[in-house]
């Protein structure tokens, strides 16, 4: 492929997360804090090992979901060179299907609708999704593991995005807070952000089943990119 | 004649189709007191509205011409610039947007934000054009303008406040709430002429002050003042909140809405007034001009009428008395009887009469000052020119023209045709810069080229009603493009023996592809192995070969073509033989260079009822597009594709048989690509079997 080293400052790769496997990993954060740009971070990962990406905005427009793929490309070819720039870009287009929907439009059902209606006809051939906005107050154990089974049925991998509050100081056993906090077990890892003065810190507090201690899986990542940060 | 420029409004009206922009430009005209008699768009008595001029126009229910209308509003002078709502007039929108200030955009409040209004917002957002959204239509039964708000906000990305809050809906709009002077506006009379001012009505009261503290949190980051009135909770004066709107709207970071219905006399007056409140006067727009002396330098026009004159022409149109020609003045006087430059040509002319179009009326006028629209008289121009006086060499055309995607060939009916066609022709292509003709030489058929299917259609009829030319019309052919993919050297010798004197000349170098760019010389000889002289000739040979590809015939673009060694005879070498070689030179080059075929690329969006998403997408991957994202909201989905021009062809008979009429789409070019290489093959193939027969 060759543009594997374009992505050396991917967190999910810096922690070697980025596995094959069909199950479901969550990020969760603040409002705010880049829960959209890990995201579209782990979907580029993907995106730039050959596979293809299905990026659901639920209350964010088409417009501005691509161009969160715009500015992190961007800063990705500033940073590292590339014989070619427009091939890059065009693959990550061709490899890329944003579907965004309004709040109210979303639905276990319509999801399952608009995957098969890809894959049936053979329009995009997903090998992982990534959900951003999805409403986890409304959900319970049932319903979660009625997604869970559709995504494994459909064979993708999956990543979530949730955001935590303040005032609600509900926390799992493992530490994953409120709204999921009765939902953990069904995500094989889940990822904490939490930003400092300069940073975000991104930290896994669940992985592999396990719960995992803090410190072996911590990184600081770029707020503007949520890319690893290096010195160097 | 100084006129006060802070009372100068020059607006366009955008649309979708039928949202009611012909029936709210007839009321605006009407209430200026321009038109005393209020004709029905399509009523039964034939007089039309008096915008839409053309039968064409009439008989598909789209405005394609663009002119100015002069109407006065209280001391405002006021020039409307009929914007042309179809995405296929790109040039013609652009040029439109280039010479109003300030816009409104009108919506149905049942359709909300359709596809054309996307496509028009997003030209009005590049030329920073500050607007206004009108939610018309209140009166029909499924209003609801406040989800049209929320697409303004999620379609549009708009920062889109309501600053009206309607009394009552549907059968029900009475009038609305002015939520800066918190008070009930109400319309009385036959033709809602008297405007009624009251107390809000008791059961709106909650609901207009949650309202006005929604549009007061919105605007008060436009004005410290206000913010600190607000934190202090006095009354807050009208005046600081009408400057904060208009603040934001001028730094196009609000867009007020207002609400009404055309049709039924409710909410244009307030809207006028509004046009005056929030819309830039010319002042407070910059437009930039290029000195054509200074190799086009930036100059901001100063819209002083003292300083030299810059005016262009932004819209041609055929009348009674020849042509007419719509300029706008930004800077200086233009003056009857004065002598003027065309800085394209560079030819003189004179200015003969001067008017100003009213809606039903042309005034004759003896001079327009800076920031003025008016129309001259009998001076043969293009549109897109600019105007000086002998001072100075400004152009304010930096406008990018794209070249033609699409073409086809006209073949007259008869001889009489024949004639009117060329007649016609001529016309649209000093109207529309993306609108070329030529004859191909090979075939001798005339062929004409633009930015889509519709884009031709609609000059075909007009070639038969304006001009009485009917023509056959063969099939639309894409517009390809030939490239190279890799750098590749040619070292080629052109010798010729003929008889008497003979031919030589050897060109080497070599060539590589060229982003941005079209063509490129480069000359490295050194030590004069090929004479001076014969360097252009060089030149010449290589860009002659651009013009016709090898693969298919297309033209090629983007070459940097580099000589960097040669050779000549002292006497069979002449400009002829180094062209030959220059030539030979680049077809052994272009072989070794990885020549591709390019095609138009079309932005397109298809929008309708989201039971037919999976339908619409099956359809646009069948036609090997690239489908970019789609959105849902409630039941209705909008899909964006990038799609190859040439598997567009027939695409609105596909989708209406697909989803019962119920979707439209609009397109837009966007770029050209690489054809894959199955699509390559198969042209190729066209190609040489077509050169066989021919
Ligand atoms: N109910 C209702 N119909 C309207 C209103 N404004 C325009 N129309 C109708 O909508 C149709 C299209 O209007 P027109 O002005 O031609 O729209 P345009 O295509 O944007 O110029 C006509 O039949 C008008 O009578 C309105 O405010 N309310
Ligand atoms: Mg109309």
């Amino acid at each position: 492929m060759g543009y594997e080293p374009l992505v050396k400052k991917n967190p999910l790769r810096v922690l070697n997360l980025a596995g094959n496997n069909k199950k479901m990993g969550l990020i969760m954060a603040r409002a705010g804090v880049g829960k959209t740009a890990l995201l579209v971070q782990i979907a580029l990962d993907s995106i730039l090992r050959g596979k293809r990406v299905v990026h659901i905005s639920i209350g964010e427009n088409l417009e501005k979901t691509k161009l969160w793929y715009d500015d992190i490309l961007e800063i990705i070819l500033q940073e590292c060179s590339v014989a070619k720039p427009h091939e890059l870009i065009d693959m990550v287009q061709r490899h890329r299907m944003i579907m965004s929907f309004k709040e109210s439009a979303f639905n276990r059902a319509r999801l399952e609708e608009r995957l098969n209606d890809l894959i049936l006809q053979d329009i995009f051939k997903p090998d992982c999704v990534v959900i951003d906005g999805f409403d986890f107050t409304t959900m319970d154990h049932k319903d979660l593991e009625d997604i869970n089974s559709l995504m494994e049925s459909l064979r993708l991998q999956t990543w979530f995005s949730a955001t935590s509050h303040r005032e609600d100081d509900r926390v799992s056993p493992s530490g994953v807070p409120a709204p999921c906090h009765e939902l953990d077990d069904l995500f094989e890892t889940v990822v904490l952000l939490k930003s400092d003065q300069e940073n975000v810190q991104l930290e896994i507090i669940r992985h592999n089943s396990d719960a995992c201690s803090g410190d072996t899986y911590h990184l600081s990542l770029d707020p503007a990119t949520m890319m690893v940060k290096k010195d160097d | 004649m100084n006129k006060d420029l802070e009372k100068v409004r020059n607006i366009g009206i955008s649309a979708h189709i039928d949202s009611g922009k012909t029936t709210l430009t007839e009321r605006i005209l009407y209430y200026t007191q321009r038109i005393h008699a209020i004709h029905e768009v399509r009523g039964k008595d034939g007089v039309g509205a008096t915008m839409d001029s053309m039968e064409l126009e009439k008989e598909r229910g789209i405005t394609i011409q663009s002119a100015a209308t002069y109407c006065s509003w209280k001391d405002i002078d006021i020039n409307i610039i009929d914007t042309p709502g179809h995405v296929d007039f790109t040039v013609e929108v652009e040029r439109a947007l280039r010479v109003l200030d300030g816009a409104v955009l009108i919506l149905c409040s049942v359709g909300g934000v359709q596809s054309q209004s996307i496509t028009v917002d997003r030209q009005m957002t590049r030329y920073n054009v500050p607007r206004i959204a009108f939610i018309n239509k209140c009166d029909r039964t499924g209003a609801n303008p406040e989800r049209v708000v929320g697409q303004l906000r999620d379609k549009l990305n708009l920062n889109a406040v309501m600053i009206q809050l309607p009394i009552g809906l549907e059968s029900e709009l009475e009038g609305m709430v002015d939520l800066v002077t918190m008070k009930a506006i109400y319309f009385d009379g036959d033709q809602g002429d008297e405007l009624r001012y009251e107390e809000i009505p008791e059961h709106l009261k909650d609901d207009a002050e949650e309202k006005r503290e929604e549009l007061l949190d919105a605007v008060s980051m436009f004005s410290e003042e206000l913010m600190e009135a607000m934190l202090e909770e006095e009354d807050i004066p009208e005046e600081l909140i009408h400057a904060a709107i208009r603040k934001g709207t001028l730094d196009l970071e609000l867009a007020p809405v207002m609400i009404g219905s055309a049709y039924k006399n409710k909410g244009v007056q307030p809207l006028l007034d509004a046009v005056e409140a929030y819309l830039p006067c010319p002042t407070d727009v910059e437009n930039i001009a290029l000195d054509l002396d200074k190799d086009e330098e930036e100059n901001t026009v100063s819209n002083d009428s003292n300083d030299p004159l810059v005016a262009l022409a932004f819209k041609l149109e055929d009348g009674r008395y020849g042509q007419l020609t719509y300029v706008r003045t930004y800077q200086g006087v233009l003056k009857k009887g004065e002598t003027i430059f065309n800085t394209r040509t560079g030819k003189k002319v004179k200015v003969g009469r001067l008017v100003r179009m009213h809606a039903n009326e042309m005034e004759e006028i003896e001079e327009a000052g800076a920031g003025d629209i008016v129309g001259l008289f009998g001076v043969d121009c293009a549109s897109g020119d600019t105007f000086c006086d002998s001072k100075i060499n400004w152009s304010m055309s930096s406008m990018h023209v794209p070249a033609p995607v699409i073409s086809l060939a006209i073949t007259p009916k008869d001889n009489k045709a024949q004639d009117n066609m060329s007649k016609a022709l001529n016309r649209f292509g000093k109207e529309d810069p993306t609108f070329k003709t030529f004859v191909d030489h090979e075939t001798s058929e005339t062929i004409i080229s633009g930015m889509g299917e519709l884009h031709l259609e609609v000059y075909i009829e007009r070639m038969k009603r304006e001009y009485n030319a009917e023509v056959e019309v063969g099939a639309p052919r894409v517009a390809y493009r030939e490239a190279i993919t890799q750098q590749a050297e040619f070292n080629y010798t052109h010798k010729k023996q003929t008889g008497g004197s003979g031919q030589f000349g050897r060109v080497a170098g070599y060539m590589e592809p060229l982003e941005e760019e079209e063509y490129e010389f480069v000359d490295e000889i050194v030590g004069g192995v090929i004479p001076r002289e014969y360097i252009p000739s060089c030149d010449k040979g290589f860009q002659a070969s651009m013009e016709k590809g090898l693969l298919i015939g297309a033209p090629i673009t983007g070459v940097r073509c580099l000589i960097n060694d040669g050779s000549y005879h002292a006497v069979d070498s002449s400009d002829m033989a180094f062209q030959q070689a220059a030539k030979g030179a680049f077809k052994e080059g272009y072989k070794k260079a990885g020549p591709v075929i390019m095609e138009p690329i079309m932005k397109v969006a298809v929008e309708g009822p989201s039971e037919f998403q999976g339908a619409i997408m099956g359809s646009l991957n069948q036609r090997r597009g690239m489908i970019v994202g789609t959105s849902e909201e409630g039941n209705y989905t909008v899909v964006e594709a990038d799609m190859p021009l040439s598997e567009m062809f027939g695409y609105s008979t596909t989708l209406r048989s697909l989803t019962q009429g119920k979707a439209e789409f609009t397109m837009e070019f966007s770029t050209y690509k690489q054809v894959p290489k199955s699509v390559s093959e198969e042209l190729i193939k066209e190609y040489e079997e077509s050169k066989k027969n021919g």
